[in-house]
């Protein structure tokens, strides 16, 4: 298949996706919004445990004494994440549920380029749901976001997302292999929410800074509050950034040779066709 | 009544089988169901650690304020764990009967010789137990990191509290369950509902820090006065009301909830099978 083939498989598998989304659009408007409630528990706990909207021992940790901004930016950034691990990492299981993966694996593609149309749309779709939470955020809740953070907090987002669809694309290549993976998206989604800073701090306790310090989100949500909250230069950040980019290339490849792996090991197997 | 005691017993021995029949499903995936009773203490761990980040320590002056007691880390795990029974109305309960779909079974299960409140007792039993331990292995393992302060004086009466509660949160499950058969994929109603009900009860905090409108709709839900009640036997919080209107109050709303549950039960029941949608996936 020639490059120019791939690139229309691509573009093709993209509209696919997003026609389906669109399909039920109280999906995406409720997706938009949804994480924004989730947040308010947040506030209503900073209420009742500080008194206001900033905390002394909140900006010893983090640099800003303000929590609000602090949680909207890792919910914004984490939708990112989120939508990629159930759009990607879940989305030849969702084939499976249409009646379509046989279809997708015996043509002449390889899927790895089917799953790059797919993690184009997710993108896409979750962009669409950042935008109405950063304007949310921007006109209700007066965080500042103007246009000259925007530039630079995207590069670090697509830093941060090129190396995560990486991993998303070797899970896809894990529900070929064990089928049912609900259980374990939700698993991984907790286990981001614990170990690294979306919702709280992760310098608040030894080992959850630790641990954080192996996930590239936790790198790029600290480069990003920099940005945003601490208005520091895109600049001063490139020891983030060289970091983001080396677990890029780890996960990158990695991904996509574990997915090989596991389509060829679920192929050996004859299982592909099992519910 | 020798006829009525046979046909409890009859019914009894169908809650029982139902309860029995879902242990044997979940059991049979067992990193599954490992991953289940580790699922809620990971949930609760980020509330606590960004009190902890707020704070500066585990005791709160504010708190202290409000709730007649600071410590952050046993007020927000007795909050938490009240998650796990709402997620047992909204969830498991809720998507019971589409889970049978899935299966192919809900037919079987609609044509056997019991009434439907039967089958509904049945998940509702399952769901306690399964959730009880849930909630136990959360409590044990957040006992042993933060070590809770509470009264044991007050874990009896608690147990009582809750279980009052129980029965309104079935009415809640009767109705999600029975309306993901019209709807057939009720996610989001259970999503959305989960996402207003986490917000307006007090688990995270007391009810003093909501605006109006939310106080005020928090009262028609059971697990606020769930809360607020165990909190003030396990650690002297101070509610606004007495323990016996809070009583009074869980028994009122159990009794609307159920014959809410049960009659939107029976009508979209009747309704399913009028048009001949209850095969429909």
């Amino acid at each position: 298949m020639t490059f120019k083939n791939n690139l229309k498989i691509i573009l093709a598998e993209n509209k696919k996706t997003i026609d389906i989304a669109l399909s039920y659009p109280i999906f995406l408007v409720f997706w938009g919004i949804a994480p924004l409630l989730w947040l308010l528990p947040f506030v209503f706990q900073g209420k009742a445990l500080v008194g206001g909207m900033s905390s002394a021992s909140f900006k010893a940790l983090t640099g800003s004494a303000n929590f609000l901004p602090f949680i909207l930016i890792g919910t914004m950034v984490s939708t990112y994440i989120f939508s990629g691990l159930w759009g990607v990492g879940n989305s030849l299981r969702e084939e499976t549920y249409w009646g379509t993966l046989e279809y997708i694996i015996a043509s002449p593609t390889n899927p790895v380029v089917v799953l790059l149309g797919k993690t184009l749309a997710e993108f896409i779709l979750a962009s669409a749901n950042v935008t109405i939470q950063a304007l949310i955020a921007t006109f209700f809740l007066g965080v500042n976001l103007t246009l000259a953070k925007i530039f630079p907090v995207m590069v670090i987002v697509l830093l941060l997302l090129i190396g995560f669809y990486g991993f998303a694309i070797a899970f896809a290549g894990f529900t070929l292999l064990i089928k049912e993976v609900h259980g374990y998206v939700h698993s991984l989604e907790w286990v981001f929410y614990l170990f690294s800073p979306i919702r709280y701090p992760v310098e608040v306790s030894s080992i959850t800074k630790t641990l954080s310090a192996l996930i590239p989100l936790t790198y790029a949500l600290v480069a990003i509050r920099g940005i945003i909250l601490l208005n520091k230069h895109i600049v001063n950040l490139w020891q983030t950034m060289l970091i983001l980019i080396g677990m890029d290339i780890v996960l990158i490849i990695g991904g996509y040779l574990l997915f090989q792996y596991l389509e060829r090991k679920t192929r050996q197997a004859g299982t592909i066709s099992q519910y | 009544m020798k006829q009525f005691i046979k046909q409890m017993k009859h019914y009894a021995r169908a809650v029982w089988a139902e309860n029995i029949k879902e242990w044997k499903v979940e059991l049979t995936y067992k990193p599954d169901f490992i991953r289940g009773l580790i699922d809620p203490l990971v949930y609760a761990l980020p509330y606590l650690l960004y009190g902890i980040a707020l704070v500066g320590g585990r005791n709160s002056k504010t708190l202290q304020g409000l709730v007649g007691s600071g410590d952050i880390i046993t007020f927000v795990t007795l909050g938490y764990v009240f998650i796990g029974f709402l997620n047992m109305a909204l969830w498991a309960m809720g998507f019971s009967l589409r889970k049978e779909q899935y299966w192919g079974t809900l037919e079987s299960v609609f044509a056997a010789p019991v009434p439907r409140w039967v089958f509904a007792m049945g998940m509702a039993a399952h769901s306690t137990l399964h959730q009880g331990l849930m909630i136990s292995v959360q409590l044990l393992v957040i006992n042993l990191i933060f070590k809770l302060t509470i009264n044991p004086a007050g874990i009896l009466p608690s147990l009582l509290v809750v279980a009052v509660m129980l029965i309104a949160l079935y009415g809640l499950g009767m109705m999600i369950a029975s309306v993901t058969l019209v709807l057939k994929q009720g996610q989001l109603v259970s999503e959305a509902l989960s996402g207003i009900m986490m917000i307006i009860t007090p688990i995270a905090y007391p009810l003093a820090v909501l605006p109006l409108f939310l106080r005020k709709a928090a009262m028609f839900i059971p697990t606020t006065y769930g809360i607020m009640t165990v909190r003030h036997f396990l650690m002297g919080e101070n509610m606004g009301f007495s323990v016996a209107t809070s009583f009074f109050r869980l028994a009122l709303l159990g009794i609307a909830w159920v014959t809410f549950g049960i009659i939107i039960f029976e009508i979209i029941d009747q309704r399913t099978r009028r048009t001949g949608t209850i095969s429909h996936y």
